[in-house]
């Protein structure tokens, strides 16, 4: 891919991913075929700042879960009132960490979809 | 999170030990000290002094271990629920872990992806905010 249009891509949307992970990131955009450009435009990420408010208001019913994608846990987080408050606080330090996490999933699907 | 099936089997055994312990405490907590206040573990109920959806559920499981089904019913539906996980999460983690399979993630897998479909999602949210509400007019 276009060195051009990866650091674009990079620029914008860095902050939805682990640090540490970006210039592996990079790397491997640059490596992708120019075909994913179209498919990586149109990928929504997750705010991890969003994670964290609303982990912060209603982590222990789990919503934080629920709207990164983790159903089944966050099915979990609101039957225990958020694992007995203890879950609920843990998450507010793993959330934003949890969301990046599942952006760079959502990406990695994106590049190997064929 | 990227969950697996040892990641799934250790946050599901380390949540029935910490109920199993809670269970345990709260019926020490409740046949030593009835004259004191039970211990309030809510965050949402300790910042409002409204019960959350799950508020009442200990006492639901307490009930049910009782024999009290219909009492468990009326303090709060969410008991069976954990309950049930409860009581088969152990003995499932155990056979996963003995025949090295992975049927409870395999299962927690499917049900994931169920539960999503907006035609069960939207009636089991209905449900919640339902006793949710019911809760609140309970004062629990």
């Amino acid at each position: 891919m276009d060195a051009q249009k990866v650091d674009m891509f990079i620029m914008t949307n860095g902050k939805y991913f682990e640090s540490y992970e970006v210039a592996e990131l990079r790397d491997q955009l640059l490596y992708a075929d120019e075909s994913k450009w179209a498919v990586i435009q149109t990928l929504q990420f997750k705010d991890p700042t969003t994670s964290l408010i609303v982990s912060l208001v209603a982590g222990s019913f789990g919503v934080d879960r629920f709207i990164i994608g983790d159903t089944g846990l966050g099915i979990g987080k609101l039957l225990t009132c958020g694992g007995l408050g203890v879950w609920a606080i843990i998450d507010w330090f793993k959330i934003m960490g949890a969301t990046r996490e599942k952006n760079m999933m959502q990406l990695q699907e994106a590049l190997s979809y064929k | 999170m990227n969950l697996n099936p040892h990641r799934l089997y250790g946050i599901l055994s380390v949540a029935c030990g910490a109920g199993y312990g809670w269970l345990y405490y709260s019926t020490i907590s409740h046949h030593g000290a009835s004259n004191l206040h039970s211990f309030e573990v809510c965050l949402f109920k300790a910042a409002t002094g409204l019960p959350c959806p799950s508020c009442g559920s200990t006492r639901a499981v307490l009930a049910l271990m009782a024999g009290n089904a219909h009492e468990a019913l009326l303090l709060n539906p969410f008991g069976f629920v954990i309950a049930i996980v409860m009581l088969l999460a152990p003995v499932w983690i155990c056979y996963d872990l003995l025949s090295k399979e992975t049927t409870l993630f395999d299962f927690y897998c499917c049900l994931e992806t169920w539960v999503r479909k907006p035609t069960i999602a939207f009636p089991l949210v209905l449900l919640v905010i339902i006793n949710w509400i019911w809760n609140i007019s309970k004062g629990l």
